[in-house]
């Protein structure tokens, strides 16, 4: 699934990648650690995750739902995935 | 007692107008009977007043205003109106299904949840919040209803807006949907960080941690604390979520053990906050540095407004209730907590 395309801090448009994407399961072990980011929520699902018992593709899933939740929040993040 | 106008929000660019602000109990009283979708903070004695409807509310003497803060008697209550919206719906959940809040939460929206210091909800929520499965899909913000600190054997009480006056435990929680397309922003502003002295963890969730791991030597918090000369309890313990500086405040620190605001969490790196010399002036950088567009509703901290000195002082022109713990997704304390619609 390839969600509606976000606009980045440079003005470029960006997709968010689709659901089988390997940046997801990047962000979802370490990766989002690693993200510049202010976004709260961002932040504290990273730390949940980190903590978390969930297997990497559940972890991963997560990620993904949370970035198309709120995809119109996240354009310094998504503009980001590319360079994880 | 002078009527408050329902003038606009006391937020500055806020949307549409909407009411944020003190006003005399008969103003609160007939905006519920006109069906506004409200949620109310003041003292018991004049939440016990208002008539059933669309409200939840909490009980707390202290509130900041575009004016300053005060505490204020029970002819006046903090009222937050959030018409225009999308569907409201007021909802009370015990203690035991607390989970429900984000289950029931609209799709396009957020909750707002009051919950009564000490009481067995607002101990679980502590504990779990951050775990709930949607937790970060439906967000949950809010604050821990508290009581007039110079008042002997006063308790914390919600209100469901149903009619069946104070409870005592549960959470009071508005469903509140917002127009498709819009999103709600959750965002908190935190004045401290860490001292940069010791990384500090802890072995298990606990509001009550009888030791501490000090740069991995395990050792009992109390006398780490004592020995620091942080009895006071004017520092928080500010855990790294991944670059979100989240507070746990000092509640009382005795012989026998520690007691804190809000749990500590195993796998956190926690640390004392640097001291802040002038609340006001910190509270007002960090608070220009966010956006404030779509600003609807803000809580911030008792700790804050009394060690602070914030009564009578205006923190960035923002208002709303200065309560016993804040939400933002879980538990946080000694924060200031923002929702914006966007």
């Amino acid at each position: 699934m390839v969600t509606a395309r976000t606009k980045s801090v440079k003005g470029n448009l960006m997709a968010l990648p689709s659901k089988s994407a390997p940046c997801w399961q990047k962000l979802a072990t370490g990766g989002l650690k690693r993200l510049r980011t202010t976004n709260l929520g961002a932040q504290m699902l990273s730390q949940r995750l980190e903590m978390s018992k969930l297997s990497p593709m559940q972890k991963a899933e997560e990620v993904y739902d949370f970035f198309v939740k709120w995809e119109r929040g996240l354009a310094n993040e998504i503009a980001q995935l590319s360079s994880i | 007692m002078k009527s408050h106008s329902l003038a606009p929000s006391d937020f500055a660019g806020v949307v549409a107008g909407r009411l944020n602000a003190l006003v005399a109990l008969d103003d609160a009283a007939a905006l519920i009977l006109a069906g506004a979708p409200l949620a109310i903070a003041g003292r018991k004695e004049a939440l016990d007043q208002l008539p059933a409807g669309n409200w939840i509310g909490g009980t707390t003497p202290y509130f900041l205003t575009a004016d300053g803060g005060e505490m204020v008697d029970a002819t006046r209550v903090f009222v937050t109106d959030f018409s225009g919206l999308g569907t409201v719906a007021a909802r009370h959940y015990d203690a035991d299904s607390l989970q429900d809040i984000t289950q029931d939460a609209p799709e396009h929206g957020f909750s707002l949840a009051i919950l009564p210091f000490q009481s067995q909800a607002h101990q679980r929520f502590a504990k779990e919040a951050g775990q709930y499965p949607l937790a970060f899909l439906k967000p949950t913000v809010g604050w821990i209803a508290g009581f007039d600190l110079g008042e002997d054997g006063t308790a914390a009480y919600v209100y469901d807006g149903s009619g069946g006056g104070a409870l005592s435990d549960g959470a009071a929680v508005l469903q509140i949907a917002v127009p498709e397309g819009m999103m709600p922003i959750v965002e908190i502003v935190n004045i401290f960080s860490s001292d940069g002295v010791d990384i500090l963890r802890f072995e298990e969730a606990s509001f009550s941690p009888s030791d501490v791991i000090v740069n991995g030597q395990k050792r009992l918090f109390a006398d780490y604390i004592r020995e620091r000369g942080l009895e006071g309890g004017q520092l928080p313990l500010v855990g790294d979520y991944s670059g979100a500086r989240i507070n746990a405040s000092l509640r009382s620190v005795e012989a026998a053990g520690v007691d804190l605001y809000a749990p500590v969490f195993p796998g956190i790196d926690y640390a004392f906050a640097a001291p802040v010399a002038d609340y006001p002036s910190a509270f007002a950088e960090q608070f220009a540095a966010h956006d404030h567009e779509g600003a609807i509703w803000s809580c911030n901290c008792i700790l804050n407004y009394l060690f602070g000195g914030l009564e009578g002082k205006t923190v960035g022109g923002v208002a709303g209730p200065v309560t016993f713990g804040e939400i933002a997704y879980q538990l946080v304390n000694q924060t200031l907590v923002q929702v914006r619609v966007i």
